[in-house]
């Protein structure tokens, strides 16, 4: 099966600013985390990805068909929600939604009166006198109801309340049950993808530092205390060494490797945690010392 | 099938989903033969990702507490009663280690920490 979206040495540059070069896929079936700071390149990229943007080099293809914006086959393939939430404000809901379903040959009705009926929203009501929430909810609705394989998602959840984020995500959770779609999902704030996400990718000022599944990411960084008497160690993968006397507190990207230095050692009598992406993200972001870059 | 997983804790999401559907594999409230539910499923209905379903299934597999029948989904392993004390053992054997080792490090004996251990046992058997 073709990749749900591909990155290939795509670069966009403005004045003093330069994203790129982006080499990376997203398979159906598969959520990914798209993390970086404000500022850092996610909406560029989700603009170059939805055909907004026309990059100076590379391409990007949306399952195997690069996204000239004057084709319109692959956009209907995917469903965008962005943080403004856009609509014909003195319009009903209703009405944009009809406004919007001409443009998409399987636009659903009915799986958008369900999505209406279950986000508890008053179809008739102006766009205008909605609350944030709701205009997030409207979106999600106009994203979803032609059944897109891609859904393209730039900080859907910001400002948004508890209930209305769970109400959201219990919808993309259902939306991943089908294996041949696929979530491409921007945010600054690591905790609310944290359960959702089956990959995560690290942006940094324009660049990807890291794309990787979040299992192994898991696996891989882990905060190990011990202690030692030789305060001269070279251990691998370490980010981060915090020394109190003998006892040392080091944050690793790569515990299998640092276990096997310290069993070297014979220094046997640690205790590890886990780090939380949330934590790990903070490092790759900020550059704790000697961060792999991809 | 019904999990309790929480973020609350130090183990892992993973890890949770790999001990309670093991616990319930052995205490034989998932029998020889029951299905159970698909990858994409399950994640669902826990609001879990795909790949940390993915990746406990495989271990319940590796560990052949459930399999996998092509198209069909996975369905949980007979399992029998030798199999089953070994497993309980090393489960035991896994836990009980580093408590000992942590006991030792603060200055406990292997003599103190046996005669607490009978100790324990004989409450609990009472």
């Amino acid at each position: 099966m073709e990749d749900a979206i591909q990155f290939e040495k795509m670069i966009k540059e403005f004045s003093g600013f330069k994203l790129g070069p982006l080499n990376f896929t997203l398979e159906p079936g598969k959520v990914l985390g798209y993390i970086g700071p404000n500022g850092s390149g996610k909406t560029t990229t989700m603009q170059c990805l939805t055909g907004l943007l026309r990059p100076e080099s590379g391409y990007v293809k949306i399952f195997g068909e690069v996204n000239d914006p004057n084709e319109t086959g692959w956009k209907s393939k995917i469903g965008y929600v962005g943080d403004k939430h856009v609509f014909y404000e003195n319009w009903s809901c209703a009405r944009n939604l009809k406004f919007v379903s001409q443009f998409y040959p399987s636009w659903s009705d009915k799986r958008a009166e369900d999505l209406i009926k279950r986000f508890d929203l008053d179809a008739n009501k102006e766009v205008a006198k909605l609350s944030k929430g709701n205009r997030a909810k409207l979106s999600l609705i106009q994203a979803l109801a032609h059944d897109p394989q891609l859904l393209i998602l730039d900080e859907p959840m910001d400002g948004l309340d508890p209930v209305i984020r769970s109400e959201f995500t219990n919808v993309l959770f259902e939306v991943i049950e089908n294996e041949e779609r696929a979530i491409f999902y921007s945010t600054h704030i690591t905790s609310e993808i944290g359960r959702l996400c089956d990959e995560l990718a690290f942006l940094d000022n324009g660049s990807l530092k890291l794309k990787t599944e979040k299992e192994t990411l898991l696996e891989k960084w882990r905060t190990i205390s011990f202690q030692s008497t030789n305060h001269d160690l070279k251990l691998p993968g370490v980010v981060e060494q915090k020394v109190s006397g003998n006892e040392f507190i080091i944050k690793t990207q790569d515990f299998e490797s640092t276990l096997t230095a310290l069993r070297e050692l014979s220094i046997s009598d640690i205790t590890e945690t886990r780090l939380s992406i949330e934590d790990i993200a903070i490092h790759i972001l900020k550059g704790g010392r000697n961060v792999e870059s991809l | 099938m019904i999990l309790n997983l929480t973020d609350l804790s130090d183990e892992p999401l993973q890890s949770q989903i790999i001990r309670q559907v093991r616990a319930k594999v052995l205490s034989g409230s998932l029998k020889a033969g029951d299905s159970l539910p698909s990858i994409r499923k399950l994640a669902s209905s826990q609001k879990i990702s795909v790949i940390t379903v993915q990746r406990a299934y495989e271990a319940l597999e590796r560990e052949g507490l459930i399999h996998s029948r092509r198209g069909k989904g996975f369905f949980a392993s007979g399992i029998n009663s030798d199999t089953k004390k070994e497993m309980a053992e090393l489960r035991i054997q896994e836990k009980i280690e580093p408590i000992i080792k942590n006991a030792l490090a603060e200055g406990m004996s292997i003599k103190e920490i046996e005669t607490l251990v009978k100790e324990l046992l004989k409450s609990i058997e009472g």
